[in-house]
């Protein structure tokens, strides 16, 4: 090859490399979520859900990449600013992830004075929607839990329920709306509230099944407090037919973690699990699952990678009409309505979901079995049945 | 070097040289801040410790109350902001009487009597619902304000704010100290028995270094609350106020006036910037084997160990 050839084909080589970024970019996405703290669990399967949204995008945009860049909140609020901060001086464009009313609240604060996105699915209080941010959007809401537990509920036929309750705002505005909710439907409901930072849950307990002596227990916390409730309950043994919870609860980690307190406690889950899926993005979500962390996905798999899909989507959309810098991925998010693999997704100006409905699934001999409504299930609901 | 320079290069470098090499980063300006948040209760616990001769475990309950006061007279009262959260101190500091039974006890009593207070604080947040909206906390908190142009909202306002809180309460300790009550308190320390036998009253004194302590406190949990704008019981009166705070004086060297500040600029940073990314889960673990480090080997802290070899360089030198 002659030195002018050599010469000409580096020049139109360096123009084509020049000119490419032009139309494709690597599109940077912070995830701010626990990965140390109280909601580790529940954080890195969130993010696991992440990771396969961008692994999916990647292959198939064709023009625009994703990269996510992941800082642990440690479970933290104001570490949550923190990674915030840092992924926004990282050049990030928006932000997926987040766990809890309590961190979110903060971390998308922060990210409206950036003037970021912040996508979400691990907060529902309703005071997250209305502190009037233009940048906040969320896949579920509160109303969606409450309603997949007052269905499973009223299927079974239950005429009697104690609620107990973290006194955290999400918790209770669920613990509320089952007051309300049930009540309206002629069910006897008692409420206990519990502080945060109770862990033995005997004294509450031991009221229940003197005084109360409902059919079910409805427990509205976290996963440590789930833990606590049913650790006192196989103590005490109530006499009641059911126990049932909200987030965090029907999931293979706990299934895997706490397999003896567990078995027939019901949660609200889009999935069973393992996972049986339908249609063909869920099928490939499965499968990229699958190869990228070797085991089935949870429910929160699915959020996250719901959550960060739209977000991507919505991105590269910006990108190509040049409104990232013009708050154009905002945007983007309020024009989606779409089916997702957790049903329909809009938002309204307020950022949330108000399609958002949940599922109930049941822990069975170490599987999540989806047992309401009767069009999604995947098993008969055993009832009454106890991990007891 | 005398002290005069050392204050101006101090301040020189903190109020000039930092926002001007750091102000565009605003991911490290937020790691000084929350830092200086650190320093600012690290200051006022070393100030008790080392003056009051008092070990507390519950500085928490005085950043929680100060952070409360403040929040609830912008979002509640319609205060401003700075008049806010120099109630927040003044609300710290009455709630410090309310601990002050707790004086009559020493050593690991005191210690744990004030852990049981900041308890006992977050539970009446959590429960006093209608006032401080209980366990959901408050959200969007008034954020420091626009005063003539100079937004003390923005990053770089927030830390001229901080930095300002930590300067006036290390010069506040350095003032007591060389005061005579500093004499008196230092006194006590070597026996409380005979120096009341002078006619010292050790028990108003170590009154009012508590009150100080939990002032600065409180004004710090104040600025806290409105830099996050985000305020609940369990995060306003968590342990790790107390802690990270007792660490970094301890790891400074909380006998000294700049050790706190110090230790807190160190642990917070190097763990955030050098450890973190290296280890992103557990990277406490080595600033835990550090502490334990500097305790075992240099149980001043590091400002002492600095100042030893500075003293002695300079003595080669006239040598």
């Amino acid at each position: 090859m002659s030195k002018s050839t050599l010469c000409v084909s580096a020049v139109a080589l360096s123009l084509m490399l020049g000119l490419a970024p032009a139309d494709a970019a690597e599109l940077k996405i912070g995830a701010e979520i626990p990965l140390s703290g109280n909601l580790a669990r529940v954080g890195s399967a969130m993010n696991e859900g992440i990771q396969v949204a961008a692994e999916m995008f990647n292959k198939k945009n064709g023009k625009h990449t994703v990269k996510v860049l992941v800082v642990d909140d440690e479970s933290s609020p104001a570490k949550a600013v923190g990674a915030v901060e840092k992924l926004a001086a990282d050049g990030v464009i928006a932000y997926t992830g987040g766990y809890g009313s309590n961190i979110i609240g903060p971390a998308s604060e922060a990210a409206e004075k950036l003037g970021k996105v912040y996508i979400t699915s691990g907060g529902v209080a309703s005071e997250l929607t209305k502190r009037g941010l233009k940048t906040f959007f969320r896949i579920n809401s509160s109303e969606g839990y409450a309603r997949a537990l007052m269905g499973m509920f009223s299927e079974v036929g239950i005429k009697s329920v104690a609620v107990v309750y973290s006194t955290k705002e999400a918790t209770e505005e669920v613990a509320k709306m089952l007051q309300t909710g049930l009540g309206a439907k002629g069910v006897k409901v008692t409420m206990h509230a519990f502080d945060p930072a109770t862990n033995d849950f005997k004294p509450i307990v031991h009221k229940i099944k003197l005084q109360d002596r409902p059919e079910a227990i409805a427990m509205i916390g976290y996963e440590n407090d789930y833990v606590g409730i049913l650790r006192a309950a196989k103590v005490l043994k109530p006499d009641i037919k059911t126990i049932a919870g909200v987030w965090s609860l029907a999931t293979s980690k706990m299934a895997a973690e706490f397999p003896d307190l567990m078995e027939n406690v019901s949660g609200t889950s889009t999935l069973s699990y393992p996972a049986v899926f339908t249609t063909p993005e869920a099928k490939e979500f499965a499968e990229t699952y699958q190869k990228m962390f070797n085991k089935a996905p949870d429910y929160l798999g699915i959020f996250g990678y719901v959550q960060s899909k739209l977000l991507f989507d919505a991105v590269a959309r910006a990108a190509d009409a040049g409104t990232i810098d013009k708050g154009g991925v905002a945007s983007e998010l309020r024009k989606t309505k779409t089916e997702s693999v957790i049903g329909k997704v809009s938002f309204d100006e307020a950022g949330d979901n108000p399609e958002f409905t949940h599922r109930m699934g049941q822990h069975q001999a170490g599987k999540v079995e989806l047992v309401w409504p009767l069009e999604a299930a995947t098993g008969k609901m055993k009832y009454p049945a106890l991990p007891w | 070097m005398n002290n005069s320079v050392k204050i101006a290069v101090f301040l020189a470098l903190s109020y000039v040289a930092v926002p001007l090499a750091l102000g565009s980063n605003t991911y490290v300006i937020g790691l000084i801040v929350a830092a200086l948040t650190i320093a600012g209760i690290a200051v006022a616990w070393a100030l008790l410790g080392n003056l009051g001769g008092m070990v507390s475990f519950g500085h928490a309950a005085f950043f929680g109350v100060g952070a409360y006061v403040s929040a609830l007279l912008t979002l509640r009262g319609g205060w401003p902001v700075f008049p806010a959260m120099l109630m927040a101190g003044v609300g710290a500091a009455i709630a410090s009487v309310a601990t002050m039974p707790a004086l009559r006890l020493r050593g690991p009593y005191f210690a744990l009597a004030i852990l049981a207070y900041a308890e006992i604080f977050r539970i009446l947040a959590t429960e006093l619902k209608p006032v401080t909206g209980g366990a959901a906390g408050l959200l969007s908190i008034p954020r420091l304000p626009n005063v003539l142009g100079l937004d003390f909202g923005s990053k770089l306002g927030g830390y001229f704010v901080i930095l300002t809180i930590v300067v006036a309460a290390m010069a506040a300790y350095h003032l007591i100290r060389r005061s005579a009550y500093g004499l008196a308190l230092k006194a006590m320390h070597d026996s409380e028995d005979a120096t009341r036998v002078v006619g010292v009253n050790s028990i108003v004194l170590k009154a009012w270094m508590l009150m100080v302590s939990a002032f600065i406190t409180g004004m710090v949990g104040a600025f806290n609350a409105h830099y996050i704008n985000f305020l609940e019981p369990d995060y306003a009166f968590a342990g790790q106020w107390t802690m990270l705070a007792i660490v970094s004086a301890i790891f400074g060297g909380y006998r000294t006036v700049s050790g706190p500040l110090a230790g807190a600029l160190v642990v917070y940073l190097v763990d955030q910037l050098a450890f973190k990314p290296i280890l992103p889960q557990g990277h406490q673990i080595v600033l835990g084997v550090l502490l334990g480090a500097m305790i075992l080997f240099n149980p001043g802290g590091m400002m002492s160990m600095l100042t030893a070899k500075f003293l002695r360089k300079e003595a080669s030198h006239a040598a």
